[in-house]
């Protein structure tokens, strides 16, 4: 069974190689076909059952992202994103410190309450990068700031979905994971801010320093109200969970997205808006549909058994030398699968071990947020760069997140290793 | 037309037939129906909708069989399929309606608490859609199922799910996980107001002892074992050590800050001694290799025992696998040792049946104790 697994595998990276390379397939559809050729090569054929469940897999979030992102645009071409940009920069503008803590928790926000760091860059990601430009950031640090804020919103308490699916499987309560998220998330989100925005990267000129006009028509409150709906309706399911019904996140973006229709002054063309936010998705929803197809076929091929099988049995030393590398590329690959193939049988490992599950598991968590810039996927470096408009090439945006990650990567990896130590953390 | 309008339009027309295709195998998956023939022993079939109405009509209005002795006795209430995708539960309740007698007491069994999630399989997870089981008489064929309620039949997830009445936070999830919405609540979800039926029926009943049937993965701790809280740990006990004769099982406590399990909630939210059984299925685990009907049935993996090999498994694991008869086996011989053990510490509500049992099993298979629904009595055939 290792030697034909191992070969289906082989034949998926070669088919994706070709696809990819020679045949000029985007990368969604090489993906697909590898995955394809992996379920002809295992002897299931052209399992379309198999295809057509997969790509359900991903529904939900794909529906996320079309209505926060529907959410923001309406906000945008009412003009209340300009307005929250001159309202941060002409009150802590000259404080640059203070003006960059403030925009943090601007980004980390919505990704803790939701767990989704897509939601962080959506809801936020546009008005904190206008704001930054103001400051004098460059765009490739935008990027990378609004990227690895995003990553750590979704590792924040209180709900941090990796950690969530991992107990879920592990039977591990989700209880006593504030501090041990809480605290490396803070530290590490102060640390990013500062690194990268701290010294400003452009030219401020006059046209840089001036902050966006404001038309008389777009008032503080007609741009607040569809954020305060939003919050609130996230926060009442968690106030009274058993009285609220379940509205679920893609309601709660459209209704914030009615709202800020309806307070709007300004002409907008709602159906026009809502099918230029389907363009502008198009990419990324075919990335979320083609892998959950991917991960389906390699399931049924015995490939993502394979995987889970290598990452775990190699020496503790190892696991721990590599775990910088498998974890965020599990994400990269797998998306929130990384936490179901890899994460639950590692966490069981080292709970084997006599490490502490909490603790590690938190640490596993800040390295799977960075796997989300990560080809194949990319899933939130890709988004990132979409709202933000950074159009240089990709690596270039890798590369300028490198001192955080590597942070990030020290500690997370450090969390692992010490976790027994560090149990302290855990108020159960 | 143009050439990239074209490609388009072909691409959207694979794409859709791909999806009615495929989703045609779906479809029918859902709306399989498995004849269970009613055995000797079952004098009612109820509904959970008996207990709350508002299940009426919905997929989760799961069949009751209801055994009742000549003597009146106690009451055990014993459920499979709380995971669908956990087989052996489901198998082994649909063994005892077809097969066990009750002498004294009343047994109360579901084999589909989650009726909704054994209607769908979990997209990403590559399972099969059904699994036969080999018998005399040709083959039954069973509906392979998710571990949660069909998102058909209850969506959208909250983004965090909390739970009642505890205000514990789960995965978002857990909200369409059977196990994890105990007791339920009358005005929930459709998981939870299945479970509120359920706790309706024990309530009403008096019902003394329920038992829930579980399979596991071999990676994780808590499997081969009788899962327990303080109250159930004597009877389990005595009965893990009574079993441990025939195979390796042991006692594992019900954790009081883990809450909507029901080895935790039905002791807690009425007067029944409740256990959750867990057997281990070599499927469930995420090294193995294709998740085929083979392994689900079988149970034989090879990268699963190098997995062993490396000492990463919590139950030994050789090439005989964890076949669907021993897993089967464990389920019924645990749950008559737990009534034996039962009947010692309440002389006054004694339940007393007779049911094949774990070396039944292993010499026979599961077929052996399946009946033919085409021969049988229209009027004691029952579509589940």
């Amino acid at each position: 069974m290792f030697l034909k697994v191992s070969l289906i595998l082989a034949a998926m990276v070669a088919a994706y190689v070709i696809a990819n390379g020679p045949l000029k397939l985007s990368v969604e559809l090489a993906m697909v076909f590898a995955a394809i050729v992996g379920a002809v090569a295992s002897g299931n054929w052209l399992p379309l059952r198999h295809i057509a469940e997969g790509s359900s897999t991903y529904l939900d979030l794909a529906l996320i992202f079309f209505t926060a992102t529907l959410f923001m645009n309406v906000i945008k071409a009412s003009g209340g994103l300009d307005l929250v940009v001159r309202g941060i920069l002409s009150r802590f503008g000259d404080k640059r410190a203070v003006a960059l803590i403030l925009l943090m928790f601007v980004m980390l926000i919505p990704g803790a309450l939701t767990g989704a760091g897509s939601v962080s860059v959506l809801v936020s990601g546009g008005a904190v990068a206008m704001a930054l430009t103001y400051l004098g950031v460059s765009k490739d640090r935008i990027t990378a700031m609004i990227f690895l804020l995003a990553g750590l919103a979704a590792v924040a308490p209180p709900v941090s979905v990796w950690a969530m699916l991992t107990c879920a499987g592990t039977a591990i309560p989700y209880v006593g994971f504030e501090l041990p998220l809480g605290i490396p998330v803070l530290i590490l989100g102060t640390f990013t801010v500062m690194w990268l925005g701290l010294r400003p990267t452009e030219s401020m000129g006059d046209e840089a320093m001036a902050l966006p006009e404001v038309g008389p028509e777009v008032s503080g409150w007609r741009t607040a109200l569809p954020f305060v709906v939003v919050f609130s309706l996230i926060v009442a399911s968690r106030v009274w969970p058993h009285s609220m019904p379940i509205l679920g996140l893609p309601l709660i973006f459209l209704v914030g997205a009615i709202v800020a229709y309806a307070l709007n002054f300004r002409k907008i063309d709602f159906f026009k808006l809502s099918s230029e936010t389907v363009s502008q998705l198009l990419p990324l929803l075919a990335t979320v549909i083609s892998i959950g197809i991917v991960i389906q076929l390699m399931t049924l091929t015995g490939v993502r058994g394979l995987i889970s099988y290598a990452v775990i049995a190699m020496p503790l030393w190892l696991v721990f030398t590599l775990l910088p590398i498998t974890i965020p590329v599990s994400e990269g690959i797998l998306g929130f699968g990384g936490a179901a193939v890899i994460g639950i049988p590692l966490i069981w490992m080292l709970n084997s071990v006599g490490l502490h599950p909490t603790v590690a598991l938190s640490g596993l968590s800040l390295l799977w947020c960075l796997g989300d810039a990560l080809p194949p996927t990319a899933i939130i470096g890709r988004l990132t760069c979409q709202t933000v408009g950074f159009e240089d090439n990709y690596s270039t945006f890798l590369k300028t997140c490198a001192v955080p990650w590597l942070a990030i990567t020290v500690v997370g990896t450090l969390m692992v290793i010490f976790s027994r130590e560090l149990s302290f953390l855990v108020r159960a | 037309m143009s050439r990239h309008v074209l490609a388009k339009l072909t691409t959207a027309i694979v794409m859709l037939a791909v999806l009615i295709i495929g989703g045609q195998e779906l479809y029918a998956h859902r709306h399989y129906e498995e004849p269970v023939v009613l055995g000797p022993g079952v004098t009612r079939v109820e509904r959970l909708s008996d207990y709350f109405e508002p299940l009426r009509g919905t997929m989760n209005d799961s069949v009751v069989y209801v055994l009742e002795g000549e003597e009146e006795g106690g009451k055990a209430f014993i459920f499979g399929g709380s995971h669908p995708g956990e087989v052996a539960g489901t198998l082994a309740a649909i063994v005892l309606v077809e097969n066990a007698v009750v002498r004294q007491g009343t047994l109360y069994i579901v084999p589909h608490m989650n009726r909704s999630g054994s209607t769908g399989t979990q997209p990403s997870g590559g399972y099969p859609l059904y699994y036969h089981i080999d018998t005399a008489f040709g083959s039954r064929k069973f509906r392979m199922g998710d571990r949660v309620t069909h998102p058909l039949d209850q969506w959208p997830d909250p983004d965090v799910y909390i739970h009642y009445p505890s205000g514990q936070s789960l995965s978002y999830v857990e909200i369409r996980n059977s196990n994890r919405c105990w007791p339920g609540r009358p005005n929930g979800t459709l998981t939870e107001q299945t479970n509120y039926a359920a706790m309706e029926l024990i309530r009403k009943h008096d019902v003394n002892i329920a038992v829930d049937f579980h399979e596991a993965e071999l990676m994780y701790p808590v499997t081969n074992c009788i899962v327990a809280p303080s109250k159930s740990a004597s009877i389990a006990t005595m009965a893990a050590i009574n079993l441990s004769i025939d195979f390796d099982i042991h006692t594992e406590p019900s954790p009081p800050g883990y809450r909507g399990l029901s080895h935790r909630e039905i002791g807690d939210h009425s007067d029944a001694y409740p256990f959750l059984i867990e057997v281990p299925e070599p499927f469930l685990d995420q090294p193995t290799g294709p998740k085929t009907e083979s392994l689900l049935l079988e149970g034989k993996d090879e990268i699963l025992m190098r997995a062993g090999d490396k000492g990463l498994l919590f139950v030994e694991f050789d090439e005989s696998g964890k076949p669907i008869e021993l897993r089967v086996g464990r389920h019924l011989s645990t749950t008559m040792s737990l009534l034996e053990e039962w009947n010692n510490f309440s002389p006054d509500l004694q339940i007393s049946i007779e049911a094949p049992d774990y070396y039944d099993l292993m010499d026979n298979g599961v077929g052996a104790f399946l009946r033919d629904p085409d021969t049988a009595d229209p009027s004691m055939v029952v579509f589940d």
